[in-house]
């Protein structure tokens, strides 16, 4: 070291804590100011205009920064003699306040008495962004996660080969007591379903990658559940796959469901005894061919009631309406269909079976199924405003005369469909075939 | 098994096992550790007893359940029940900030184990009361702040509670003590400390002290203006203020002589 080194040296020390890339203050053990460098200066006022400069290192702070500094810095660097990062603003002359991390270490005299406190302050405008997202992430997440933790379906992490890697409190009501030792087990151990061996990784075999898979099982305790298989597509990395297993139990759901069809069919089974009991009574009442008239007419209402089997009873498939009528007019040959595949609720599809019934009935007596020629085609089709448009034409038959007056076969159409289903009807009597039109909305 | 308060609140007795009881209760930010310049030098007459408020210093923070402690009653309790468990009679109670409002609400719950009161720096309420004329020092949006700002420094706190130290000269006076970390509190509990600290209202227990007290007051203190001094002094029942020249919250660690003497000077020598 030359003569000349130490007092160059100290000047860039000097230089060094002035100009800092950090701010510099240095206060008496009560916080009174005794130092300020230039760059802390220079945060505090940056138009070097506030001739009011702080007195004391809480004054420099905002109002929560102060109050920190009393119940929490103050005390720290007394007790501990330092305090590392705490965070804080200072409030700038005619600014907004500035983020800053504060780091402080207590100098203390040869007896242990407090001399002075030095500060560092560094700016934490980007970090404090950064931590603000961060926060809003864990709270965002907290949520989330509190929302699987009290979640009353069980709810498991598996990784792509089925082990266990993480569940809520309700799965770990189903692993059992030895809820710890499930840690790494294949899911499909741990919780085992009656009659499916190894589930997940057959149905996940199944499945195309990305897919959300639902089926329901049985479990060994006799609990029923609706089981969704997801995958957490996270890393996108092959062999990183992880999927959420959700099991909600639908033992309940699935025993009110059966009770109900147990209702339904009983329900079905009493109808169909009444009908038949109506039919025996118009027999021995009636005389023979207005019997036989009527019988076949509840037959038709009956049939309607044995196509309502969709959605519990309420539903039934226009299809399967035509096919009775199909079956009465003798066959696909002499029916003929087209359109698309409809679902028709129990007032519809009893008013149609009706209508079909009394149509088929008199093309087999009077129209184009009275000779062996004849057929009828039947149009479906679906219109704007989720109408159904039906059109029966009859072709090959004997030529057709309109008659004198309706018969109770087309009033009785034409007032069921217009009164129950609120349907534009129409008939046409051309000579080359009788033509019936109805058009109603589906709802 | 039931832990006792005793285990609960790391509750610390020194002194002499006959003398008249001192207990020392922490304030907000900190724990019993901020007596050590304050409780020794009741040691060779008193029977003196320190602990950290459940959920700070080294208490049981597992027994911090948010809502039983809400509110400060909780912490009277506990207060209450070191109390019954030392089984101490006329004791002296003296709280800092708003462990001086904890030792008045149990002194309140127990007259008869309880002979007088030293509040340091308290304050019954920070929050202005305008309809009341009650001037705490602070606004409610002052108070949500501080609130904010003790959850803006969760993130800071794990580096607050590292073991290291940095720029201490090895062998410094209190090196032994640096091992450990001061003030430590989950952030969680801070932060819901903080607010039922900082929103207490606890005038009408001031207005009802049973017991007579000592106030010690900094006359520069950035937490309780002078007003809430003057407050106390006419409408606590019994009392006795002692403005001191002091900066700062905290007088009991700037100016623990000042504190140990006006303490002597109320409570006698004995």
């Amino acid at each position: 070291m030359t003569a000349g080194a130490g007092p160059r040296h100290l000047d860039a020390a000097a230089e060094l804590i002035e100009d800092a890339p950090c701010g510099i203050a240095v206060t008496d053990p009560d916080g009174r100011l005794r130092y300020v460098n230039a760059t802390l200066a220079g945060w505090l006022d940056p138009g070097g205009r506030n001739g009011d400069a702080p007195r004391s290192l809480p004054e420099m702070l905002t109002l929560p920064g102060r109050m920190y500094y009393e119940t929490h810095l103050a005390p720290m660097m007394r007790l501990q003699g330092f305090v590392r990062e705490i965070s804080c603003a200072l409030q700038v002359a005619d600014g907004p306040p500035l983020p800053v991390l504060i780091s402080g270490v207590a100098r203390r005299d040869a007896d242990g008495g407090f001399t002075r406190f030095d500060y560092t302050i560094f700016d934490a405008r980007e970090r404090r962004a950064y931590e603000e997202e961060l926060r809003r992430a864990k709270r965002e997440a907290d949520e989330l996660a509190a929302i699987v933790r009290r979640s009353p379906n069980a709810i498991l992490r598996v990784d792509g080969a089925g082990r266990l890697r993480s569940w809520n409190a309700s799965a770990a009501r189903l692993l059992g007591p030895d809820e710890t030792a499930a840690q790494g087990r294949p899911v499909d151990e741990a919780i085992a379903f009656d009659a499916q061996p190894g589930w997940f990784a057959r149905t996940v075999a199944q499945a195309p990658e990305t897919a959300e898979i639902l089926f329901e099982a049985s479990h060994a305790d006799g609990s029923v559940f609706e089981v969704t298989l997801t995958p957490i597509g996270e890393t996108g990395l092959p062999g990183q796959e992880s999927w959420s297993v959700i099991l909600r139990d639908i033992t309940r759901r699935q025993s009110a469901e059966r009770q109900l069809r147990v209702m339904f069919d009983e329900m079905r089974h009493r109808v169909k005894n009444t009908l038949g009991v109506v039919a025996g009574i118009a027999r021995q009442t009636l005389a023979r061919p207005d019997a036989e008239q009527f019988v076949s007419r509840l037959k038709a209402l009956s049939q309607a009631h044995d196509a309502l089997t969709g959605n519990d009873g309420a539903e039934a498939e226009l299809r399967d309406l035509l096919d009775f009528t199909r079956r009465e007019a003798g066959g696909a040959a002499r029916l003929r269909v087209t359109g698309p595949e409809i679902r028709l609720s129990a007032r519809q599809a009893t008013s149609l079976s009706m209508a079909f019934h009394e149509l088929v009935t008199n093309a087999l007596k009077y129209g184009a199924l009275s000779c062996a020629a004849g057929h009828v085609q039947v149009d479906v089709a679906l219109e704007p405003g989720h109408r159904l448009r039906l059109s029966w034409r009859e072709r090959g038959g004997p030529p057709v005369v309109a008659p004198a007056r309706s018969g109770f076969g087309t009033k009785m159409i034409g007032q069921v469909l217009r009164a129950e289903l609120g349907a534009d009807v129409s008939f046409d009597f051309d000579p080359e075939g009788f033509c019936f039109e109805a058009a109603f909305p589906l709802g | 098994m039931e832990t006792t308060a005793t285990e609960r609140n790391n509750v610390v007795t020194t002194g002499q096992d006959d003398g008249a009881p001192i207990v020392f209760v922490h304030g907000f930010g900190c724990d019993g550790t901020m007596w050590r310049q304050v409780a020794p030098a009741f040691e060779d007459s008193r029977k003196v007893v320190t602990y950290d408020l459940t959920g700070m210093g080294q208490s049981d923070l597992s027994a911090y359940a948010p809502h039983r402690y809400a509110d400060l009653d909780a912490h009277a309790e506990d207060l209450w029940e070191i109390l019954a468990e030392l089984d101490l009679s006329g004791a002296v109670l003296v709280g800092h900030s708003v462990g001086a409002s904890i030792a008045l609400l149990a002194a309140a719950r127990a007259p008869e184990r309880v002979s007088r009161l030293v509040m340091v720096s308290p304050s019954p309420s920070f929050l202005d009361d305008a309809t009341q004329g009650y001037r705490g020092g602070f606004s409610c949006e002052d108070l949500e702040g501080l609130v904010g700002f003790l959850d803006e420094n969760h993130l800071g706190w794990s580096a607050q509670m590292a073991p290291t130290i940095a720029g201490q000269p090895a062998g410094a006076p209190a090196a032994e003590e640096l091992t450990r970390s001061f003030c430590r509190t989950d952030p969680a509990i801070a932060r819901h400390f903080g607010h039922v600290t900082f929103f207490a209202d606890q005038r009408g227990a001031f207005e009802r002290a049973r017991h007579p007290s000592l106030i010690l007051h900094c006359d520069d203190d950035a937490l309780v203006p002078m007003p809430v001094a003057e407050w106390m002094r006419d409408s606590v029942p019994g009392t006795t203020l002692r403005v001191i020249p002091a900066t700062g919250h905290c007088p009991h660690m700037t100016v623990p002589d000042i504190v140990v003497t006006e303490m002597r000077g109320y409570l006698g020598q004995g």
